[in-house]
Order: structure tokens, then sequence, then C-alpha cells
């Protein structure tokens, strides 16, 4: 029985510990609204995960120092519904994420529109962003 | 003759008295007073959306998802009985979670606590009016996550790893569509469909 329990409790700390912290915020509360940007980069890895997706990329900046960037998405059933899927990300593949900075981490923004590199556009844009014209009506 | 007639005048007599006794109302009780519930709410709904909700539900949600690493698809998924005993633990966890969150006299938040982002959230006081103006719609949304919380349960039963990510998306658009009308309901964000102020209009996302 006690194994069990700690087993148990092992599963459950190794399945959390792994994972960004996912408490629900409003968007304003964790994105700049003012800070809109526009990163061109690597995809290295997504997650493709509920309650949100996650895109890791990495830009070069005018010296060539390269930044990582952790990118929000809306959950993987919306990124379908707007005809994303898991075998889009390629290994090496580059692209465009049009988003919102992160307030309290520079690395951390929120993505609203997704270019690949063969043209097809995708909202990616979590529930309650801005009015700002991304999301296709 | 006599002795019926000496006899019958106080049978009558009795009996129109029981009769009287028996047809007027009796005095009237005092309704006994409202028993105190037995329960004590000791978290407010912050510490427990903390505490119970939010780690429990993370467990949930992270239990089925792929990982892309340049351009792998790595699957995650329960691989044995006490993975999904753990994932099961947990799902349980959030659906009775959801009836502390019905229970009354629980403070939204720890006494002197604001909010967690001030002109984007409302503080503790404007969600308890919100409550207090529509507590039938916050029962519903209580409701409505322990109810998302069903498929989920079902498909953990069934050790069906697909079924569990479909049913955490449904999970997710109860919480949003809470914290759209009780949380942050003015946070300069675009409403989405589902902030209406009962889960029951609510269109999925």
């Amino acid at each position: 029985m006690k194994t069990n329990i700690f087993l148990m409790l092992l599963v459950a700390g190794a399945l959390c510990a792994v994972q960004p912290v996912q408490a629900h915020h409003a968007f304003a509360a964790e994105y700049d609204q003012t800070k809109p940007l526009t990163l061109n980069g690597i995809i290295t890895r997504m997650e493709w995960a509920n309650p949100h997706g996650w895109i890791y990329m990495d830009t070069k900046g005018p010296n060539g120092a390269v930044k990582h960037w952790m990118i929000e998405t809306a959950a993987p059933s919306q990124l379908s519904r707007h005809g994303l899927k898991k075998a889009d990300f390629t290994d090496g593949m580059t692209a465009v994420v049009k988003g919102y900075q992160g307030k309290t981490d520079p690395g951390l923004a929120n993505g609203r529109t997704l270019v690949l590199k063969d043209g097809r556009s995708f909202y990616i844009g979590s529930v309650g962003g801005p009015n700002d014209g991304a999301e296709p009506q | 003759m006599a002795y019926i007639r000496h006899h019958a005048i106080p049978a009558v007599a009795l009996s129109a008295m029981c009769l009287l006794v028996g047809c007027s109302k009796p005095a009237p009780e005092q309704p006994p007073a409202p028993a105190a519930p037995p329960y004590h709410p000791v978290a407010s709904i912050r510490e427990v959306m903390n505490s119970v909700i939010d780690p429990n539900v993370d467990v949930v949600w992270n239990a089925v998802k792929t990982d892309i690493d340049h351009g792998k698809q790595i699957e995650h998924a329960p691989a044995n009985d006490e993975e999904w005993a753990a994932v099961r633990h947990s799902a349980m966890t959030v659906s009775e979670g959801a009836n502390l969150l019905m229970m009354p006299g629980r403070a939204v938040a720890p006494p002197g606590a604001g909010s967690l982002a001030p002109g984007i959230e409302l503080a503790p006081d404007q969600v308890r009016a919100l409550i207090d103006k529509s507590p039938s719609g916050w029962n519903q949304f209580a409701r409505a996550l322990q109810d998302s919380l069903q498929p989920a349960l079902a498909a953990i039963d069934k050790k069906d790893s697909l079924a569990l990510f479909e049913a955490g998306d449904k999970i997710d658009e109860v919480c949003e569509s809470c914290h759209q009308v009780f949380w942050y309901p003015q946070s300069g964000a675009s409403a989405p469909a589902s902030a209406s102020t009962s889960p029951a209009s609510a269109p999925a996302r």
C-alpha cells in the first residue's frame, strides 16, 4: 500500500515537474498588448498540449546572438480547427510568429499568427486575446 | 326516558367540547432555528483553486500530450496502472473540488488579499459582489466544471488516452468561461463567445 502511494506520488510529481506553470490568468495580466512583436526564426520544439500549446523558437539578434522564445498558443483543438497539424512541425523549420511580448519574462510571448515557410498562415491565438483582427471571422 | 335525558345532556356537552378542542388550531410553534452547517470552510476560493483545483487539473491536462522535438513526435500518455491511477486521483479531486467551490460561506481570498493583477483581474470584494449577484450562475459554472471531468474519468477508466486528451480541452473551456465572468470580465481582451453568465448557454469555442 505504502509502495503504491509512493509510486502514485512519484508519477504525479514527474508529470508536474517538467511543466510550465499553467495557472489561468487574464491575457492582459501575462502579456503586454502594447508590445506586439514579430519573431522570425527556427522552431525547435512544439508542445501539443492542453490547455495551451507551446512553440519554442530560436531567433537571431542583429549581433548574431540566439534568443530562445517560448510562445503560448491556443489549445490543440483550436489549432486543429484552424488547420494546423502536428505534422506541420518539422525538423529545422523556419516560421514567422506574430504575437505579444510577455510582461515579466523577456523570452515569453503569446502567439497570434503563425506563417510557415510554404506561405500557409494559421491563427494560433488563445481565447481572450486582444481584438487585433488576427482572429478569422 | 328520564334516565336517558339526564345522562344525554352531559354526554353531548362533552362531545361538543371534544370537537372544539379537536378543531381548534394548536398553539403556534416557533420554527426551529436552522442548524449551523456541520462543515467549516477553511480555505478561500483562491486557495481552493491554487491548492486543489489547479495542481490536479494540470495533472489531467499533462497526462496526454505530444512533444514535437526537432520534428520528432514523442507521445506522452499514462503507461501503466499506477500512472492511470495517479491521473484518476487528480481527476476525481478536481471533480469533488468543484463542490468546495459551491459551499456557501467561503471567502473569495484570504483576508487582506487584493487582486492578483490590479486593473485587469477583479479584487476579491468585486468577485464577491458578482457571486452574490448570481449565486446560481456561480454554482452552475462549478457544476459545469464537475461535469466536464466526467468524460475525463470515463476515458481514464477505459485507459483511452485520446479521449482523455479531448476531454482536457473541454475542461479548459469551462475554466475560461467562468473566469471571463467572475474573475476578469473586463480585462481589455476580446470577449470569448463562451463568456456568458451561465455555462448552459455557453457555446463551444
